[in-house]
């Protein structure tokens, strides 16, 4: 079952607008604008189940709710293509190789949520997929999707691209929002939540690149057969990254609820050089670690949270027994330490001291306090910062510690 | 259910509370006094949210709310102290300390360090050493202490960043710094000035102008408020940063210009430390432009104050003591007849001190001969202004505006809390237009901006005269930025909003002051304001102008201001003084100081007259600091400084504000009302035993309408009475001649006007030589270009009757075929402006 790589896997899918209206695209919009009303999307989408694809997990159809009744402030779409979570290329692919499904999604759930002004916040890195997005918007523009009167509908829509200057923290929604009205990227305090006040204080709808492509499909086929998709609170198919020492790296649809063992071994051809698994981050490099005994679980929201993890962005990075743990954990510390926006305390000064306390630890000049003293400032930062950096910065930190200890004891002795 | 949906009921600590609806936690916790621990929150700026000192628990809510930016609701159940909160907020406070140089903080010795450790603290700032210069005001040692921090589980990391030290008056110390932003808040929000932000990202954020300029550069007004709100010492004030903590305060008025700020000084062992702005919302609310702000200590603390009075004797000064003084005094003047004396008073005195120099003079010498230097700053144009002062509206009126007329005004430094006001007009909505010939501060919110070339104002001010009058269309040449058609539309235009506008006010800055058209400006200006029905605010430099005015120091006028060649009035001060008043009208007045016959006695009270000594047989000096020894007064007695006395000034609106005695003055000093008191009476003079200002005052409240009550003048602005005019030459000076081959260049001058007491206050105050720059001239770059001349080159510059040299600044705003230069009160260079040619010295 595929609803994503569908196209991407054709082998001579360009991604131009004729290919993608040659295996049936665009049909969504039309049926959406022409035959239902904003409040049916909204509840097709509710049936459908989807969950945000970008990290946490919310249900879409629920945030789209949110948008308060009879504004009379404009409202906004914004399409989360920052994607700056280290293990996660998904966003990419979609944005390369298959624009217009992107783009079919974006209309979609701005009509949805009357919104007639969309922005595409790209991470600045991007700068081919931002050109592929740009001609793919001028492309949908003269085919009478994007601009005025859409389809006949009376309907008007812009969609603009607003390119990220390399900042991670930007890819936290209210960040993002700072970013593109040209302020420094710092999150914002909440509430209030972005559906209520959001780009330039007006009601707002973030959502994920992924999420947004998997609209069409729902409008297509209607929420309750994508429901049908996945396991329970987890409906419809993912985009898994794998990475790591796997055989076959790369990106693979699945419907959620696949198990990490088959993920690993099955699909991605096991581990490199036949060598042991040690340890497997399974959403993103913000989500803790797993060990090698725990990898039975299976990949959807829940059951991951169950045993600690989370799904997030759901890139999994594969760790042989070849690799260190506090070799990893210095890697990841380093990213958040440089990454942290610097606007609260625990997580600009605790990031950093995470960073050195590994780094003196690898060095071989730790003392054992320090492993506790490193437990310690991940529960300090825990819960008491603006956003949720801190705690993609804190957990995975508090794995490692906790699961791999030896590992941290082996230097200090 | 809660009363009328204004409060709602929350529950701290299980204390049960009704509190105001829509306050966050952490002011409700503040109004009952619970002690919720904060750091980055401050009372006048928005919630931040970063320090994450102020966490709590909330019933319901995940995780844990910080106080300061969680709104109470209805039900709410708060729990400020539990275990759990208290060891965060240690553990926080740790971090912050780890990255603070705060050895100081928890280091055992402290104690001993705060006596021994002398050196270091003169050294500034070290890596944590005692001491800060915010020791015993630190908000964090407050909270180190509450929270009982003993220990840091964290080495100190030195962040290594240098010691900013370039700018004037605060040294930036950014290793102290905790990054709460309560800086960039206070100048965003407050100040609407928009020169601090965040730079960098995480462990590296640091505070300051983005792209690493100096605050100069950035446009920073150096108002202090980032100063004022820093919790820790990374900011300090370069004069008063080792002073320590205040040990009282008192209120009063700043007298550095006629906006009268009301000023809260900052007082130690019976020396001023500092000063800050007191929240007077008729006034400065809350704010200070920099002389207020960082001038006062070091204005009076200077250590050339006179302390002692002394008399010149045969070349050399002997030091004498006041009642010598005094005693000299009264013989030199009881030998003096009316028309051989003159009295030159300052308008930065009291309206205490004013009042008595001038009965003083009339009763005690029997002499009008009294003036101001005001007569020469302002110059032909002095009627013209007091005519405006006349029609004074109150600053307040700006907030009801919905335009603003900005005429020869720039509030950078001096009035930067009148620019602060017009910011905050801009952001509600009403528009600004400016004339000015220069550049200024005020182009960045201006609607519209005229930068008329010099001669030119009066043909434009006219034009709009004219249209705002009946249709006709002007005929002019200058230049208008942001015109796309024809100048003309663009009058026509703003001539148009003028007229429609609601409630317009116009405010009059000094730029044309000394320009020999400001006569014909000014009354355009009175002219206009009356077509549109505006109000005007002129702006004055000596903040006690509408005093000198009210009491009388004028030749031409008597207390109330009324006519001094009013018969009836004399009669009338002869009765309520008892005492015989001259009823002959002099001749003599601080124009013709230097050029008129030889007086007998000169008294110069608080005022320093130009270059050399003016001729007379006596001079007295009575003043807070010495004499220029170009020329030495017979006799120097010292005065009290605004900070030693108590009495009352007028500000520019017409306003009556008290000064307070903060502090001793210095040795022998005394106010001068007191001294010129001791005189008269040792002359045998009756009416001069005042023992205090308030007695004073209320002589003063009978004879004129308005003043009422010496311990509440806190009152709306009163009108200006004066009656009569004074006399000024009738030079009608605009025959200056226009720039041709010969001098093809046309300069323009103004004159320093941050003084006081007749003294520049860059003579006492370090820190204002870089701000206020006298002696540099501005060059068009295209000029410069064609002349060979850059940026610090010594340029001579020439006309038919002066040579200069003074240093070239290269300014794009300066239009092209003008220069402008400003200059030391009392330097002149005869017509203003002044067709001239310039040279690059040394070619
Ligand atoms: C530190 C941080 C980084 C994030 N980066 C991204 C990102 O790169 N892309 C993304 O879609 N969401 C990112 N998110 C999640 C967004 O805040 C937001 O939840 C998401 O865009 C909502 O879309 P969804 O509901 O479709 O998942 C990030 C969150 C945090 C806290
Ligand atoms: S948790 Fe980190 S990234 Fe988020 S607001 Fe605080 S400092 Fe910035
Ligand atoms: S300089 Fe002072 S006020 Fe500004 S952020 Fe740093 S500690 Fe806060
Ligand atoms: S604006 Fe004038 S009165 Fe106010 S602080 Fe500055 S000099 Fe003093
Ligand atoms: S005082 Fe509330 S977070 Fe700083």
């Amino acid at each position: 079952m595929k609803i994503l790589l569908k196209n991407i896997e054709e082998p001579d899918y360009t991604g131009s607008i004729q290919d993608y209206r040659r295996k049936g695209g665009y049909t969504a919009v039309s049926k959406a604008i022409k035959e239902m009303t904003p409040e049916e999307i909204v509840e097709e989408v509710k049936k459908s189940g989807i969950r945000g694809r970008g990290g946490a997990g919310f249900p879409t159809g629920v945030k789209w709710g949110f948008i308060p009744k009879n504004t009379d402030k404009p409202i906004y779409l914004i399409c989360n293509a920052d994607e700056g979570e280290p293990g996660t290329f998904k966003d990419r692919i979609i944005i390369e190789r298959d624009p217009h499904l992107l783009l079919e999604g974006i209309i979609i759930t701005s009509y949805a949520i009357k919104s007639h002004q969309a922005y595409l916040y790209i991470r600045g890195e991007f700068v081919y997929g931002a050109n592929r997005l740009n001609s793919a918007i001028r492309e949908a523009a003269e085919a009478g999707y994007i601009g005025k009167d859409i389809l006949g509908s009376g309907y008007n829509l812009d969609v603009q691209i607003h390119r990220g200057a390399g900042g991670y923290i930007c890819g936290e929604e209210t960040a993002l929002l700072e970013s593109l009205e040209g302020k420094r990227g710092w999150p914002r305090i909440k509430p209030p939540f972005p559906a209520a006040e959001g780009a330039f204080r007006c009601p707002t709808i973030v959502n994920n690149v992924e999420t947004l492509a998997n609209i069409p499909f729902i409008i297509n086929n209607g929420g309750e057969s994508y429901a049908e998709i996945g396991v329970k609170n987890s409906t419809g198919t993912k985009l898994f990254c794998l990475s790591g020492h796997i055989n076959k790296p790369g990106i693979y649809e699945f419907p959620l609820g696949i198990s990490l063992r088959s993920l690993i071994y099955e699909h991605g051809g096991g581990i490199k050089n036949n060598n042991k698994l040690k340890g497997v981050i399974p959403g993103g490099s913000s989500m803790p670690v797993l060990a090698s005994d725990e990898i039975d679980v299976s990949m959807d929201f829940d059951s991951l949270a169950n045993i600690g993890s989370a799904l997030g962005s759901a890139g999994v990075i594969v760790m042989d027994e070849t690799v260190d743990m506090v070799d990893v954990s210095l890697n990841v510390a380093k990213f958040y330490a440089h990454e942290s926006c610097g606007q609260c305390t625990p997580c600009r000064e605790g990031m950093p001291w995470m960073r050195d306390i590994i780094s003196r630890i690898k060095d071989g000049k730790g003392k054992k306090e320090d492993i506790d003293t490193l437990l310690d400032i991940t529960y300090n930062v825990e819960g008491k910062t603006i956003c949720p950096f801190g705690e993609a910065g804190a957990w995975p930190i508090r794995a490692f510690v906790n699961k791999f200890r030896e590992d941290f004891e082996k230097h200090i002795n | 259910m809660s009363k009328e949906n204004k409060t709602v009921t929350i529950n701290i600590d299980d204390q049960i509370l009704e509190v105001e609806k829509g306050l966050t936690i952490l002011r409700a916790a503040e109004q009952n006094n619970i002690y919720i621990p904060a750091l980055c929150s401050h009372k006048n700026l928005t919630p931040f949210g970063g320090c994450r000192m102020c966490i709590v628990e909330v019933e319901g809510m995940s995780g844990f709310p910080t106080a300061c930016t969680t709104p109470v609701e209805e039900g709410m159940v708060i729990k400020t102290h539990t275990a759990q909160v208290q060891a965060s907020r240690v553990e926080i406070l740790q971090l912050i300390l780890s990255e603070h140089t705060s050895s100081c903080l928890i280091c055992e010795e402290k104690d001993e360090c705060k006596e021994y450790m002398g050196t270091i603290r003169k050294a500034g700032v070290t890596t944590g050493c005692r001491y800060c210069p915010k020791d015993g005001q630190c908000e964090l040692q407050d909270l180190v202490e509450k929270l009982g921090v003993k220990e840091i589980n964290y080495p100190i990391y030195y962040r290594n960043l240098r010691v900013e030290k370039d700018d004037p008056f605060y040294d930036r110390d950014y290793n102290l710094c905790i990054l709460c932003g309560r800086c960039i808040r206070v100048c965003q929000e407050i100040r609407i000035a928009n020169t601090l932000a965040f730079k960098q990202r995480g462990p590296k954020t640091v505070v300051g102008p983005a792209y690493d300029r100096t605050h100069i550069d950035a446009g920073c007004e150096f108002c202090g408020a980032c100063v004022s709100v820093c919790p820790t010492g990374a900011l300090s004030e370069k004069v008063s940063k080792w002073e320590g903590k205040a040990e009282r305060e008192e209120l009063t008025t700043c007298p550095l210009c006629g906006v009268g700020c009301q000023i809260r000084l900052l007082i130690k062992k019976n020396e001023i430390i500092g000063s800050l702005p007191a929240e007077d919302p008729l006034v400065n609310n809350g704010q200070l432009c920099v002389k207020g702000r960082f001038c006062v200590a070091e204005l009076v603390n200077n250590y050339q104050r006179l302390r002692k009075p002394y008399k010149t004797q045969n070349g050399t000064k002997v030091e004498i003591f006041l009642e010598e003084a005094v005693e000299l005094s009264a013989e030199k003047l009881s030998a003096c007849s009316p028309e051989q004396f003159g009295m030159l008073v300052s308008p930065n005195c009291s309206n205490e001190d004013l009042y008595i120099a001038q009965k003083f003079a009339r009763v005690a010498v029997g002499s009008h001969n009294i003036d101001t230097t005001a007569r020469t700053f302002y110059g032909t144009g002095f009627n013209a202004f007091l005519n405006l002062m006349r029609m004074a509206v109150p600053l307040s009126d700006v907030l009801k505006a919905s335009i603003i007329l900005c005429i020869g005004l720039d509030t950078r430094f001096g009035r930067s809390v009148v620019g602060v006001e017009l910011r905050k007009a801009v952001e509600r909505g009403a528009k600004i237009i400016t004339i000015n010939p220069r550049h200024h501060n005020l182009t960045m919110i201006a609607e519209k901006e005229f930068q008329p070339v010099p001669k030119m104002e009066v043909n434009l001010l006219n034009s709009l005269v004219m249209l705002t009058e009946k249709k006709k269309t002007p005929t002019s040449q200058f230049r208008s930025k942001r015109t796309t058609g024809s100048l003309s539309g663009e009058l026509s235009t703003v001539a148009k909003m003028l007229k429609e506008a609601s409630a317009p006010v116009f405010l009059v800055g000094s730029e044309f002051l000394q320009y020999d058209e400001s006569p014909q400006i000014l009354e355009a200006v009175e002219k206009l304001a009356r077509n549109v029905s505006a109000g005007i605010l002129p702006l004055p430099v000596q903040n006690n102008l509408f005093g000198s005015v009210l009491m009388g120091v004028y030749p031409e006028f008597l207390p109330g201001g009324f006519s001094s060649t009013g018969k009836e009035r004399i009669d009338n001060l002869r009765k309520r003084w008892s005492a015989d008043v001259p009823n002959f009208s002099s001749q003599w007045n601080a124009e013709t100081l230097s050029s008129g016959s030889r007086m007998k006695v000169l008294y110069f009270i608080g005022e320093v007259p130009p270059n050399s000594r003016p001729p007379s047989d006596f001079l007295i000096f009575q003043n807070i600091y010495p004499p220029d020894i170009s020329y030495e007064p017979d006799l120097v007695i010292p005065s009290a400084a605004f900070t030693e006395m108590d009495g009352t000034f007028i500000n520019g609106e017409g306003r009556i504000q008290r000064v307070r005695k903060a502090v001793d003055p210095p040795g022998e000093a005394l106010p001068d009302w007191e001294i010129l008191c001791r005189i008269a009476q040792k002359m045998g003079i009756k009416g001069f035993d005042f023992s205090n200002a308030r007695e004073i005052y209320e002589e003063i409240s009978s004879l004129i309408k308005g003043f009422g009550d010496f311990d509440n003048t806190k009152r709306k602005a009163n009108p200006m009475i004066c009656e009569g005019e004074l006399n000024i030459p009738e030079t009608r000076p605009s025959r200056t001649k226009k720039a041709d081959k010969k001098f093809p260049f046309l300069l323009s001058v103004s004159v320093g006007e941050h003084t006081y007491r007749g003294f520049p206050l860059s003579t006492w105050v370090e820190g204002l030589k870089k701000l206020f720059t006298e002696g540099i001239i501005d060059i068009n770059p295209e000029d410069a270009r064609k002349t060979g001349i850059s940026r610090s080159d010594e340029v001579i510059v020439t006309s038919a009757y002066f040579e200069k040299i003074w240093s070239a600044n290269i300014l794009s705003e300066q239009t092209q075929g003008t220069l402008h230069v400003t200059l030391p009160q009392g330097e002149s260079i005869g017509n203003n402006p002044h067709p001239v040619k310039i040279r690059k010295k040394d070619v």
